[in-house]
């Protein structure tokens, strides 16, 4: 993993987060908020500067917040998330409304009732789109199909979609907070629990992070095995989106037909792992226990021959003129608004921006592997069902060759945790860039931020709406497949 | 092309698992078991002692001593597995699934090395009453009131090839206005305890509640947070309890039809 730099001077760490914002060259990753050793209030500003190194600046809060939200709109939702989770007045923000807590939230509740300078907001107004036959079409928390709660308010004219607003955080539970406190290995169990789909991923990226705060290197065969359980996740992932792209057009046999493909993969991993989702295998310092030789070639085949069955009914799908016809310029989201709202992950890739944390800042076993990252200029339906169709072979060949040659030794190390540390990690997770940081005081959680890709992405999807047909939301939301949990945490 | 699609999928092996197999079983599920004979005072202080859920402890009742497994609230991190020395295994079959809150609780008398029989618990009638007005019929509405979405993963499993949940005349619908049954995850969240409790609401009877997952039968490794409201029974009352973390698509399945065939 890169290392991450710290800019610790307290009284400057925030004027020269803002400055390197303004100037252009670097990409907002996350704004957070903590509480330093004496009870005071600070704000921390994680930046990905050039594309080479993480830079966290650390400064503490007087009075109110200046927000940088004007310049980069991706500030806007990490700047409501700190005014409601730690009581942070901001300044000049463009929509300051309450992201967290919604109106039956009873009063007095919060994680941090002793701080609140800017007392909590209450009310929340969606913008209201008015003219001749623009109608109103309010969707969920309650959803349709076997899916995660959150709130769409549609402003339409006829079938056309003219604006689109999200109200999220249906699902937080309060992750962070509940971090807070526990003994360094316990955090493991919550991280699995962010986002269930992605559970591998979360839970190396919390092991990589205490791992990074003391010091500590996987063995070689740890760092092996983990990259099977990422690369495996993504797979499932991606099989499972194409999946729910074709059964959104009504195309039921290839939805099917990879619903079977991403089970025979689940019980797979239940043969050689003992869990379906590769839970409870990651702890810090490398893996609880290791994988049979014999297992992981069971696995190699089966992944193996999954891929190749995926690819070929993947391009007979897209090859099919009723699906291009639903798939192409629908949901477009333009590359300078990805940037603009710094989007990470396929989503991202599929408008035009190559980034990928697996090859722009290696980690574990990915420093010593070649991971192409593919790209589509369009940023439609089509651009992203197609970058994970082209994923899942990259992922099938990393797994392959990581049990080709895979290392032999010990699977862990010991670490020892009962200290004080700060670390962080990063992560590319089948949704993107999946970030960890951590302040460990005696053995014992005192902060942990987690950053998801979700969080990242949701504020894009309404770019990707206006000039849609409503009929075409399930599958343009499906395209971006983003995770609620992971969002509201 | 979308023949081509089509003789894809025909040329594919058939892979749906016969009930039998499915019935009882929780392989990849992760939950443990006691092993009664290898069962010791010294092996169960350890294993209780490691499990942070608190699923698993030592209670001294009716002046013996006695191990509690609390299904409801293990979340299969296989600490207990490792600490049990043999007397805690991983379980491959035999989790209740679709029971009473209290038919989730098992215990062991540590002194003997036996089972202490679970106290009869029997559903209520709203299982019966759905069953001689539809038979087998059952329309499922499912309502994520704050889960991870690891037990929605598993319930979308369902209707896969392998599950085929339809063939026994179950159906996802999607409104809770077709719904006999109500299939909750959780821990129920303060933002979707309301939208929880209309769902319920507009749900016509004779109506089931089904819990689902770790969290949505005890609130789970959420419990105590200050976001979260608690179990689904805190919110709605609860017909039945689906235990795992999450279940896997076979302890769902056996699960429902316990509720739906009483057996």
């Amino acid at each position: 993993m890169s290392a991450l730099i710290r800019s610790s001077r307290s009284s400057s760490g925030i004027p020269e987060a803002l400055a390197l914002l303004r100037a252009g060259n670097s990409r907002l990753v996350s704004i957070f908020g903590s509480i330093d050793d004496y009870g005071a209030l600070r704000a921390h500003y994680l930046l990905d500067v050039d594309r080479r190194e993480y830079r966290l600046f650390t400064g503490h809060i007087f009075g109110a917040l200046p927000s940088v939200t004007d310049i980069v709109p991706a500030a806007a939702w990490y700047e409501r998330e700190l005014h409601d989770l730690y009581g942070v007045a901001i300044e000049d923000h463009p929509n300051l409304q309450p992201l967290v807590f919604h109106e039956g939230w009873p009063e007095g509740v919060h994680p941090r009732p002793g701080l609140l300078n800017a007392p909590p907001l209450r009310e929340y107004r969606f913008l209201k789109v008015e003219g001749e036959g623009v109608c109103e079409v309010p969707v969920g928390p309650v959803h349709a199909g076997i899916i995660e709660p959150g709130h769409f308010r549609f402003s339409v004219v006829g079938d056309t979609v003219l604006h689109l607003e999200l109200r999220h955080f249906y699902t937080h539970k309060g992750v962070e907070a509940l971090m807070e406190g526990r003994q360094v290995p316990d955090g493991t169990m919550l991280a699995e629990s962010v986002s269930g789909d992605n559970s591998f991923a979360h839970a190396v990226a919390y092991c990589q992070a205490v791992e990074n705060a003391f010091g500590i290197s996987v063995p070689p065969r740890g760092r092996a095995l983990r990259l099977i359980g990422l690369e495996l996740e993504r797979i499932l992932a991606h099989i499972g989106d194409f999946g729910a792209l074709c059964g959104d057009v009504a195309f039921s046999v290839p939805a099917a037909y990879t619903a079977r493909l991403k089970e025979s993969l689940l019980r797979a991993s239940a043969r050689v792992t003992g869990t379906r989702f590769w839970r409870g295998l990651c702890r810090p310092g490398g893996m609880h226990r290791d994988l049979p030789s014999e297992g992981l070639l069971s696995l190699a085949e089966c992944v193996a021959e999954t891929a190749r069955d995926f690819a070929e009914l993947a391009q007979k799908c897209l090859d099919t003129p009723s699906v291009q016809n639903r798939f192409e310029s629908t949901g477009i989201l333009q590359r300078n608004e990805a940037r603009a709202l710094c989007v990470v992950g396929p989503v991202a890739r599929a408008s035009g921006l190559r980034t990928d944390v697996r090859r722009d800042h290696p980690y574990g076993h990915y420093r010593t592997v070649t991971v192409e990252v593919p790209s589509h200029s369009i940023g439609d339906v089509m651009a992203r069902a197609r970058i994970r169709t082209e994923e899942t072979a990259i992922s099938a060949r990393l797994i392959a060759q990581a049990i080709a040659e895979m290392p032999s030794g010990a699977v862990a190390v010991s670490v020892p945790w009962q200290a004080d540390a700060e670390g962080f990690s990063a992560v590319e997770s089948p949704r993107g860039e999946l970030l960890y940081y951590l302040r460990v005081r005696e053995g014992r959680i005192r902060r942990c931020h987690i950053k998801s890709p979700s969080f990242q992405n949701w504020p894009a999807l309404p770019l990707a709406m206006p000039g849609n047909i409503i009929a075409d939301f399930p599958l343009i939301n499906k395209s971006f497949n983003l995770s609620y949990s992971g969002c509201d945490r | 092309m979308i023949f081509d699609v089509a003789a894809q999928s025909l040329a594919s092996q058939p892979v749906l698992v016969p009930l039998e197999q499915l019935l009882g079983d929780c392989t990849g599920s992760r939950m443990p078991e006691v092993v009664a004979d290898r069962l010791n005072l010294e092996l169960a202080s350890r294993a209780a002692a490691v499990c942070s859920a608190q699923a698993l402890r030592l209670e001294e009742r009716d002046g013996f001593r006695q191990l509690l497994l609390d299904y409801g609230k293990c979340t299969g991190c296989g600490r207990c597995i490792v600490a049990g020395g043999g007397a805690v295994r991983a379980a491959a079959s035999g989790v209740p699934c679709g029971v009473a809150r209290t038919a989730l609780l098992r215990r062991w008398n540590i002194d003997t090395g036996t089972e202490i029989a679970p106290e009869d618990a029997a559903l209520d009638s709203a299982g019966k009453q759905i069953r001689s007005l539809l038979g087998r019929a059952l329309n499922i509405r499912q309502v994520d009131a704050g889960s991870c979405n690891g037990c929605e993963a598993e319930i979308g499993a369902l209707t896969s090839p392998y599950y085929d949940l339809e063939r026994f005349g179950i159906h996802f619908v999607a409104s809770p206005k077709h719904a006999d049954m109500l299939l909750v995850t959780g821990p129920v969240t303060r933002n979707m305890e309301e939208a929880l409790r209309h769902t319920y609401e507009a749900t016509p009877s004779p109506r089931l509640a089904v819990a689902v997952g770790a969290c949505g039968c005890s609130g789970g490794i959420f419990q105590g947070s200050y976001a979260v409201s608690g179990a689904v029974d805190t919110v709605i009352p609860v017909d039945a309890y689906i235990p795992g973390c999450p279940p896997t698509p076979a302890m769902l399945l056996t699960g429902i039809l316990k509720v739906l065939l009483g057996k």
